[in-house]
């Protein structure tokens, strides 16, 4: 295709052709009307399974001010939220701390290493059975469970943001009367470690919605997932699908907010987009 | 130029090999080096890239340390890294988490001294290597040239005895090596220390250094020490300069 | 040395500790088995059904066989796709919004979807997983050939070489270290989302079993799972890393 062509590397977006121009800047629309329009179809041939992305948008407007099973849907998103703030909150207490300990320490690595290490292969929502019996259904166990699951990327993350820290800055630190043990931690490897923590803290919260939506799923009576599962046992796609797009746009916005956050903190940092 | 020959640091019988692993014999870097450093001198440590001259400032620095050896500041022995001793690193090593100002105040502030003490300090040596102004952006906002000013002047903001600089320059580009060169002249004509220098290139050695030590490639050891007693600043293109600078690449030993 | 040492001592002591405190009831909750009890149940479940309906080994199998077939598949389509869309600017232009949308919503919420689009069979479980891998292969195939030297690229347009040619044979290699860093991610987080699917819509798999097992009050099984569960994740990784060195010792020069 003599466009593709012109295309280099997708960065070298200088379009001399007209129609070429007008195609890459329609591009992003064209591809979601696509969508859409094969989604209507789908869901005029099939309603039932298909649910139509209007009716979905009404009900999501709707739950706004009429209350499913006590709760409207600003009230669910809170309470789901409400449950991955706390744990994340406990998460980075522990886990950061944890995390830079194993980084710096040999010993720490080989003994409170080594029991992590064993843990960690586990899968957390491999924990729910375990927890349920332990803690029952309560929010206490919902809370546990995602403790456990964004405490993992956390402490990886912080581990390795420390471990990674470049030796230049250690030089440097040492010629610049900064050798102490607790000056070199302190002033130097942790703020070059922020970074990479703050990518273990993405990571968690990510991790974090999954968790919750799979706990809600299996055992609530509020909150996003429970949404979700009351639409799976109604055979209501709709109500499914709302949930759907609410989590969705949820995730996105936390997202956002940890980006924000990290920008304030870390002002130093050309953020680069990666994962 | 006159010259109080106090010798300030004395090295003796440096030697230093680097185990590769337990396959492999001991990679020798370093042979029997020995030699003095006087007052107020700039001194050039030349030689081919790759092989020793940096080991040999890290062990003078005391980030390393010899296995055979000794060196000695106004007497006493370097054992480890010594706020006496300053240091301008090849890459800069500028932290990214902090302003021009706090990484050119990062030395004294770490000896805990005050603040209004310490900032006229950094604020006297920005000046003087002319980045004034520049005092709140972070390094990722800076050239590469003005990165290295920005080192140049943290080590001296420590009010170090000794400056060492391992090979400042080299990952500048030509013209701002250029720049940079007359300003190191400059700097050090102002505040006269003494001055460990390493490079690679001939030109830059007989540009700054009042003596340069010449060293063979792998293991490195004295090869000549060259007395150059041309006035500063001094022009390439003079006869003098280029006779010595023949002499001394006729002598130089290739990198492999 | 004198690590590993510490390290193997750690877990002893761990054991011991663990085994000494559950077997006097100290422990949180009724429900907490011992280690011995643990390998008891290993030994049970060798040959045993009950209490989920299939032994260890068929388990194990059915898991194997639903978590590798969605990573395949995530794999084969997830990382082309990110290939091309970190390569040809106009794709990347297509697909991103899309992707953007469907990249915030956990794999687990689409299971309800797919339970009602595809039942709860093979292909279900398949399309979730698939769903969870597809994610990272995407992003870390488009990341890794975003980072292509441009040097290199140029060089071999100095050659004539079509753009095509260059995707192919410059950008491609030079993205394989970061790909099978996302195939290893996809992995566990397959691995990982296989369970949560096998305890919400399943007749067999370790994710069931472990389900089942809770609801039958047997911890000791339920460990059991978990334990095996983790192992064979540990040893996903531990192969994709021994094969990670083994391509990535040539690396781009």
């Amino acid at each position: 295709m003599r466009v593709e062509n012109q295309i280099e590397n997708g960065t070298d977006s200088k379009k001399s052709n007209g129609l070429s121009r007008m195609v890459y800047l329609m591009a992003p629309f064209i591809g979601i009307g696509i969508m859409l329009i094969l989604w209507f179809s789908a869901s005029a041939a099939n309603p039932q399974a298909f649910p139509n992305p209007s009716a979905v948008l009404l009900l999501l407007y709707d739950l706004l001010f009429h209350p499913l099973s006590g709760y409207t849907l600003l009230g669910h998103v809170a309470i789901s939220l409400r449950r991955v703030c706390i744990a994340l909150f406990f998460a980075m207490l522990v886990g950061i701390p944890l995390g830079i300990l194993m980084g710096w320490s040999r010993l720490m690595r080989a003994t409170v290493g080594t029991l992590f290490e064993c843990i960690r292969p586990i899968p957390v929502l491999a924990w729910i059975p375990l927890m349920i019996m332990w803690f029952g259904i309560g929010e206490k166990a919902k809370i546990i469970m995602i403790f456990i699951g964004a405490l993992m990327p956390i402490v990886v993350n912080s581990y390795t943001g420390i471990k990674l820290v470049s030796p230049l800055y250690l030089d440097v630190g040492r010629m610049f009367n900064a050798s102490s043990q607790s000056k070199l931690l302190l002033k130097i490897v942790l703020p070059a470690a922020l970074p990479t923590i703050f990518a273990g803290i993405r990571n968690a919260t990510s991790m974090s919605l999954m968790v919750v939506l799979a706990a809600e799923m299996l055992a609530a009576k509020s909150g996003l997932g429970f949404m979700i599962n009351r639409g799976m046992e109604a055979y209501n796609m709709t109500l499914v699908m709302s949930g759907m797009v609410a989590i969705g746009v949820t995730g996105a916005m936390l997202s956002i907010l940890t980006n924000m956050i990290e920008r304030r903190i870390c002002p130093w940092n050309s953020h680069t987009k990666s994962e | 130029m006159e010259q109080p020959h106090k010798v300030r640091v004395k090295l003796e019988h440096i030697s230093k090999s680097f185990k590769n692993n337990s396959k492999s014999p001991n990679h020798e870097v370093i042979r029997d080096v020995s030699f003095k450093v006087y007052d107020n001198e700039f001194l050039v440590l030349l030689g081919p890239g790759r092989c020793g001259k940096s080991v040999l400032l890290n062990i003078m620095a005391g980030l390393l340390t010899a296995d055979w050896g000794s060196v000695s500041l106004d007497g006493e022995q370097i054992k480890g890294p010594n706020p006496q001793i300053g240091m301008v690193f090849q890459k800069t090593g500028l932290l990214p988490w902090l302003t021009v100002m706090e990484n050119t105040e990062f030395g004294p502030k770490m000896r805990g001294i005050g603040k209004t003490e310490r900032q006229k300090l950094a604020q006297h040596f920005l000046n003087l290597v002319g980045l004034d102004g520049y005092e709140k952006n972070y390094p990722y906002q800076l050239s590469g040239g003005m990165k290295q000013r920005v080192g140049i002047a943290r080590a001296y903001s420590n009010e170090p005895k000794l400056l060492i600089m391992d090979e400042p320059f080299g990952a500048l580009d030509a013209q701002t090596r250029y720049n940079m060169q007359n300003e190191i002249l400059d700097i050090a004509k102002k505040e006269k220390r003494t001055i460990i220098f390493v490079t690679n290139n001939i030109e830059e050695a007989l540009l700054l250094g009042d003596r340069i030590i010449l060293f063979t490639s792998c293991p490195a050891q004295i090869k000549n020490i060259y007395e150059i007693n041309l006035p500063k600043p001094r022009d390439s293109m003079q006869k003098e300069f280029l006779r010595l600078r023949r002499e001394i690449s006729d002598n130089t030993d290739l990198a492999l | 040395m004198k690590y590993s040492l510490i390290s193997a001592a750690t877990l002893i002591v761990f054991l011991v500790v663990w085994e000494a405190l559950a077997s006097h009831d100290l422990l949180v909750g009724k429900y907490t088995p011992s280690p011995l009890e643990v390998y008891d149940a290993f030994i049970f479940k060798l040959g045993n059904i009950g209490p989920d309906g299939a032994l260890l080994s068929t388990n194990i199998i059915a898991s194997l066989k639903i978590s590798l077939l969605g990573f395949s598949l995530a794999v084969l389509i997830g990382v082309p796709l990110g290939l091309l869309m970190g390569w040809y600017g106009l794709f990347d232009r297509f697909v991103r919004p899309l992707f953007e949308l469907v990249r915030p919503i956990p794999a687990v919420s689409w299971i309800p979807l797919m339970i009602v689009w595809i039942g709860v069979g093979l292909r279900a479980k398949a399309t979730i997983i698939f769903m969870s891998s597809f994610i990272p292969c995407v992003l870390n195939s488009y990341t890794g050939i975003r980072q292509t030297n441009k040097v290199l690229v140029n060089v071999a347009k100095t050659y004539g070489a079509s753009n095509f040619y260059t995707f192919l044979h410059v950008g491609v290699p030079s993205s394989i270290p970061l790909i099978f860093a996302g195939m290893r991610v996809a992995l566990s987080n397959s691995w990982g989302t296989l369970v949560a699917a096998e305890m919400l819509a399943a007749s067999a798999g370790l994710g069931y079993m472990i389900s089942m097992a809770r609801t039958f009050g047997r911890a000791d099984v339920v460990v059991l799972g978990m334990v095996v569960i983790g192992g064979i994740g540990y040893i996903f990784t531990a192969i994709f890393s021994f094969v990670e060195k083994k391509v990535n010792k040539g690396g781009v020069v």
